[in-house]
């Protein structure tokens, strides 16, 4: 890679949060507050947050968490970030028993049932087991893809 | 093993302190406060059956007794982090407060860092400085699993890190590792004087500029997992011999002083620094720092200086 492309890939460019929340709002009716504690950046086609604070004068590799992918239509939400901000959403939400949360944490794809995916339209949603976020799913017709990152999967039973 | 013979005047009960290098070292895990309460996720091991014990000293800190503690859903939720027991002393004795600058400046793969930034609620700014872009990518997949979000990763050489003024720094410094032996035998084989001292113009360089990086009144915390003086005292008491000689030649300049402060963990058992090593005087204060060895706790081993910058 030229030296050109890798300076242009490590910049950091400030977004304003009202886009950002924007764009969730219109996909998970989460309200413009909870992201009223933090700053935004864009970089490449990826967006990222930190706790709004002063950023001193450096060169960085990273600030705060990857949020967003935005390389494909729809955007994509990292898992990473579902589980900070997801708690608010309000809908794209699917609620899995024990048994689907485990095959849904190994990675795997499953027919989810009507009940757990109440109201879905077909996109990026928000995964829960007992109240609590397991991270982000591709819902399409009943069917439920997991979009968990490989190093953070469950290991399979029997494997 | 035999490295280890030329600590046998330093180390108390030198028969255990050899006895416990090839006795394995349980697993561990810090539970990640800034994504679930305490007791809920006791709850969750229980009913999981996975079984643990709490640290006496530190509530957040448990021993895990399974086989990959990694793979457990805890883990990969973000709940808990796998880190070793001593690991966790730095940055309590570190002790950031929510809002505080703080500078981590060697900090792949994120232990401390992500304990630093759950101490401060996710609020004020740390700053994860790791030159090794392969272990930047640990330090952030750790940063982003644990949901720190007061984290940003900066790249440069610590000793050239350019600048700052922060309320705490941290220098969890390269080392030979000594103390990790009973998480991987091996590690004495590789260990050796020359090797020491090698790392210690490393060490006092981070040191250095760390001091230089921090305010008036701030804290810098000096931790390392080994035992060589070489690479622990010697290393203090250079670099805060050097940073008073530099305000000796530079007149322009504010004299910079620092002093060590006495590191304490109630419920675990130090040893004082050492102020002698080899017939070379390192000055009394570094009585001040602590030792911890694998046989007085039943852990690791680990060296802990905390210094105030006046």
């Amino acid at each position: 890679m030229s030296q050109r492309s890798s300076r242009v890939r490590n910049v950091f460019l400030p977004l304003e949060p009202a886009a950002v929340a924007e764009l969730w709002d219109s996909r998970f009716g989460i309200p413009a507050e909870a992201f009223s504690g933090y700053r935004f950046f864009k970089k490449a086609n990826s967006i990222w947050a930190i706790s709004d604070v002063e950023l001193p004068r450096l060169s960085y590799e990273a600030i705060g968490m990857r949020i967003m992918n935005c390389k494909d239509r729809p955007w994509k939400p990292t898992t990473a970030a579902l589980q900070v901000f997801g708690k608010y959403a309000a809908r794209n939400l699917v609620h899995l028993d024990a048994d689907s949360a485990r095959i849904f944490l190994e990675g795997k794809s499953q027919e989810v049932g009507e009940a757990a995916a109440m109201e879905c339209e077909p996109g990026y949603v928000v995964v829960f087991y007992r109240g609590e976020i397991l991270g982000c799913g591709l819902y399409s017709h009943g069917l439920l893809v997991s979009q968990i990152p490989k190093e953070r999967r469950l290991a399979s039973r029997g494997e | 093993m035999d490295f280890l013979d030329r600590y046998r005047d330093i180390v108390p009960d030198w028969e255990a302190f050899r006895a416990i290098q090839s006795r394995p070292l349980y697993s561990s895990a810090r539970i990640n406060t800034l994504k679930i309460e305490r007791e809920v996720l006791l709850e969750r091991l229980t009913e999981e059956a996975v079984p643990y014990r709490r640290f006496d000293w530190y509530p957040l800190g448990l021993k895990i007794d399974v086989e990959s503690p990694g793979k457990l859903v805890e883990n990969l939720l973000g709940h808990i982090h796998i880190q070793e027991e001593l690991s966790m002393v730095p940055p309590l004795v570190l002790g950031p407060i929510p809002g505080e600058n703080i500078l981590d400046l060697c900090a792949s793969p994120g232990s401390k860092t992500t304990q630093i930034s759950a101490m401060m609620e996710n609020r004020g700014l740390v700053i994860a400085n790791e030159p090794s872009l392969a272990r930047v990518a640990a330090l952030r997949s750790n940063c982003e699993r644990l949901g720190a979000m007061n984290v940003a990763i900066t790249r440069y050489d610590g000793r050239n890190f350019p600048r700052g003024s922060f309320d705490r720094v941290l220098v969890d410094a390269p080392c030979s590792a000594e103390g990790r032996e009973r998480r991987g035998p091996g590690v004495l084989e590789r260990s050796n004087c020359k090797r020491s001292l090698d790392l210690s113009v490393l060490q006092i360089g981070l040191l250095k500029n760390a001091l230089r990086l921090t305010k008036p009144g701030g804290v810098v915390v000096y931790s390392t997992c080994t035992y060589a003086p070489e690479e622990n005292e010697m290393v203090v008491s250079a670099a805060l011999n050097e940073i008073a000689k530099t305000n000796e030649s530079d007149e322009a300049e504010e004299p910079t002083k620092a002093h060590l402060e006495r590191v304490v963990i109630p419920g675990l058992q130090e040893c004082p620094g050492i102020s002698e090593w080899n017939g070379r005087d390192l000055g009394r204060e570094m009585s001040l720092s602590a030792r911890y060895y694998p046989h007085m706790n039943d852990t690791g081993g680990f060296f802990v200086a905390k210094i105030i910058k006046s």
